[in-house]
């Protein structure tokens, strides 16, 4: 339907006074300066929450009752096994997951739990790793990828997820500034607490259609370091960046 | 809209409405909580009135640059091997989309809620090409079941009471389990619906926000259907309005802490996603072909004719819950896709100003809904705009023109003005008796559903010259 985008695209152009083929490319730089703007005074409008730190912050946030996630803290991304371990107990769950096809996760022992790499649309207990985090909502991001399919945060009942605590923007558009100019993945998932509805009467019933618990264990140390540089480089992503 | 509640007139829905008991308590179950909860959400963001002129201006910024926006999203969408149509009108944009199932050979298509959707009267040209329709979203699969159009542009099923749903769900469930409780009735749907995501041929969505500088389409929502919706089937369609871009994701960040507090008081729902594309080369699931309609569908005429304002809107559903009238009527009263104030401003540039001419009138102009639009809207001056062109078009009917010509009069003679002001205040006083006024002459309409209350003793005029100390 060419002739309908000629037709939007002059109807337009005449409501908004504009000339057919008027100086485009110079439009194009204030137009670019304006958006810009528009950008730097978001910052000002962002709710104070971030006085104790972005890990405080996002972990404060996560299991508010709004976001109602579950969290722990391991000391490292070797220990997210044992994590798992527990948490299948205290939920009375049987020891089999479906694992997230990252390298980061199959090289970890996960000796006493059934693994497998499919996942099926009744799963019970998914296991995964996220992108990073964004402290101001207790969200989690995941890029889709190999190492990341989508229908992983979805399908199960249980969603259990590692995201490194170095990997904590402090504000939805740090993360967004983080990626600016990047390929994009087919979808980028945020994530803030397990599935819910409020469509009957307005009450908030969790596990709608996608996961009814989500559990989050952040590893690792928040200080930067020379091979752990904080979230906000973005050249630090780039390795980990699976759709690339 | 579908049958018999359309064909009947405005008064007559209306009146429908008033004498539903059900709908009554059902509208303020769900309103309510919404209040509620956006009350709180705005209480607890101290920058909330800046970030609505931000994001008004952003708004506005994108509506001055629409087609330079427009192209570029396109680009971008291409580049990432999205397929882009473009469609002037609602029929023209369901033919695409029914176009593009007949050749992926869709016998199934599931759908996640989208109001454009309803707009372009998608359901219906779906039923029509024999395309099986799985409405995915809880709201949605609850009004499919009751064959119901939507009554709300956040909570379609609003009009059902709980105990109403269960009923449905008893009926038309194949597995319902006891249906005791809300958490019941989710489980239960939960179920009904699980099977079906992994038949869908095609999965259709909407989008809040179109993403100008890398061409990804951002949907907000909740139930996680949506991505059950779109990641299984092989082919996924987007239909989106042309005024939902936003120039980067990073406004679209600015104007999803405006959305969700404003429709649902939370602070981001549990899914934000950016659809970029079709899978990729190595990814493990995702659709094979990513098509994006973008739908004019009457905006460039909002443009041209007054109504850039109205483009600003971002479909939250708060000027509905803060609505005298909405909460006394719903949705269906309306007659329209989009009810309430917003609605009320959209229909008559979507379905005509005569057949929607009641709409722009339903409205006390309390300004509530201006207050609460976190674009900031101008929706009382919208509204009068409408009602301007009503009487200068001759829409108006013989008793309102006969009834302002009496107004008008009187108004340009104080004297009598005061007179008969003076008389109606004493005539009220005397039928509230008791307190309240049960019943009056020429005032059936209201008194018929509730009481009226005795107003003062004085006419305006007389107390402010008690009370102003004589020069």
């Amino acid at each position: 339907m060419s002739d309908a985008r000629s037709t939007i695209l002059s109807a337009i152009r005449a409501a908004l006074g504009r000339r057919r083929g008027g100086s485009a490319m110079a439009d194009e730089v204030t137009i670019a300066a304006e958006a810009e703007h528009l950008r730097a005074r978001a910052d000002a409008t962002r709710p104070d929450r971030l006085r104790g730190g972005a890990e405080n912050a996002f972990l404060e946030r996560l299991v508010s009752p709004a976001v109602a996630a579950t969290a722990e803290r391991v000391a490292s991304l070797s220990d997210f096994p044992a994590a798992v371990r527990r948490y299948l107990t205290a939920q009375g769950l049987a020891s089999s997951v479906a694992l997230q096809p990252h390298p980061d996760l199959l090289a970890l022992d996960w000796s006493g739990i059934e693994t497998h790499g499919q996942i099926g649309i009744d799963e019970p207990v998914a296991v995964g790793l996220a992108l990073g985090a964004i402290a101001e909502t207790g969200t989690l991001v995941f890029h889709s990828g190999p190492t990341s399919p989508t229908l992983f945060a979805f399908f199960p009942t249980h969603h259990i997820v590692a995201v490194e605590t170095g990997r904590i923007w402090n504000w939805l558009e740090d993360y967004a500034d983080a990626f600016a100019g990047c390929a994009q993945p087919r979808n980028v998932n945020l994530i803030t607490g397990a599935s819910g509805t409020t469509d009957i009467e307005g009450t908030l019933v969790r596990g709608a259609h996608g996961p009814g618990w989500l559990h989050v264990v952040l590893f690792g140390s928040a200080a930067p370091s020379p091979d752990r540089p904080v979230a906000t480089d973005p050249p630090h992503f780039t390795s980990l960046d699976n759709v690339k | 809209m579908s049958g018999a509640r359309e064909r009947l007139s405005f008064d007559a829905r209306v009146r429908d409405a008033l004498a539903d008991p059900l709908l009554k308590v059902a509208i303020d179950r769900t309103t309510g909580n919404a209040r509620t909860k956006r009350a709180a959400a705005m209480a607890a963001w101290p920058g909330f009135s800046s970030a609505r002129e931000l994001g008004r201006d952003i708004k506005d910024h994108v509506i001055a640059h629409l087609d330079h926006y427009l192209v570029q999203f396109e680009r971008n969408a291409r580049a990432s091997g999205a397929q882009v149509h473009w469609a002037l009108s609602g029929p023209e944009a369901c033919d695409i989309v029914v176009a593009i199932c007949r050749k992926a050979g869709a016998r199934t298509v599931t759908r996640s809620k989208s109001m454009l959707g309803e707009e372009i009267g998608l359901p219906h040209a779906l039923q029509e090409a024999a395309i099986e329709r799985v409405e995915t979203d809880l709201a949605e699969h609850i009004i499919q079941l009751a064959g119901d159009p939507p009554s709300h542009i956040i909570w379609p099923a609003l009009h059902k009471t709980r105990e109403q749903v269960a009923e449905l769900f008893h009926a038309h469930h194949h597995d319902p389990g006891t249906l005791d409780s809300i958490e019941a009735m989710v489980a239960s749907a939960r179920r009904e619906l699980r099977g079906r995501y992994l038949a869908a041929d095609v999965g259709i969505s909407g989008a809040n926000f179109l993403i100008a500088d890398t061409g990804a389409v951002c949907t907000v929502t909740n139930e996680g259907n949506a991505e059950l919706t779109t990641t299984p089937p092989r082919v996924h369609i987007v239909t989106a309005g042309i005024e939902k871009l936003v120039p980067s994701c990073a406004h679209a960040m600015a104007m999803l802490r405006l959305l969700v507090r404003s429709a649902t008081g939370a602070e981001l729902t549990q899914y934000t996603t950016f659809h970029c594309g079709p899978k990729r080369a190595g990814d493990l699931d995702g659709p094979a072909e990513f098509h994006i309609v973008l739908i004019d569908g009457g905006r460039t005429r909002m443009l041209a004719e007054g109504l850039a304002e109205m483009l600003r809107c971002i479909r939250c559903g708060a000027c509905l819950n803060h609505c005298v009238v909405y909460r006394q009527i719903g949705g269906h009263a309306y007659g329209s896709v989009y009810p309430g104030p917003m609605g009320s401003v959209l229909t008559p540039m979507l379905d005509g100003l005569p057949q929607s001419k009641d709409l722009p009138r339903a409205c006390t102009l309390n300004g509530q809904c201006q207050e609460v639009c976190p674009v900031a809207i101008p929706l009382p001056t919208l509204l009068r705009g409408w009602r301007d062109r009503i009487w200068s078009t001759g829409l108006e009917s013989v008793t309102v023109r006969q009834g302002f010509a009496v107004w008008r009069f009187l108004a340009l003679h104080p004297a009598l003005y005061r007179q008969a002001s003076a008389m109606a205040v004493w005539m009220m006083a005397w039928f509230a008796r008791g307190g309240w006024i049960a019943r009056m002459p020429l005032a059936g309409g209201w008194t018929r559903y509730r009481d009226m209350p005795r107003p003062p003793r004085r006419p305006f005029i007389a107390q402010y010259r008690r009370r102003m100390p004589r020069p």
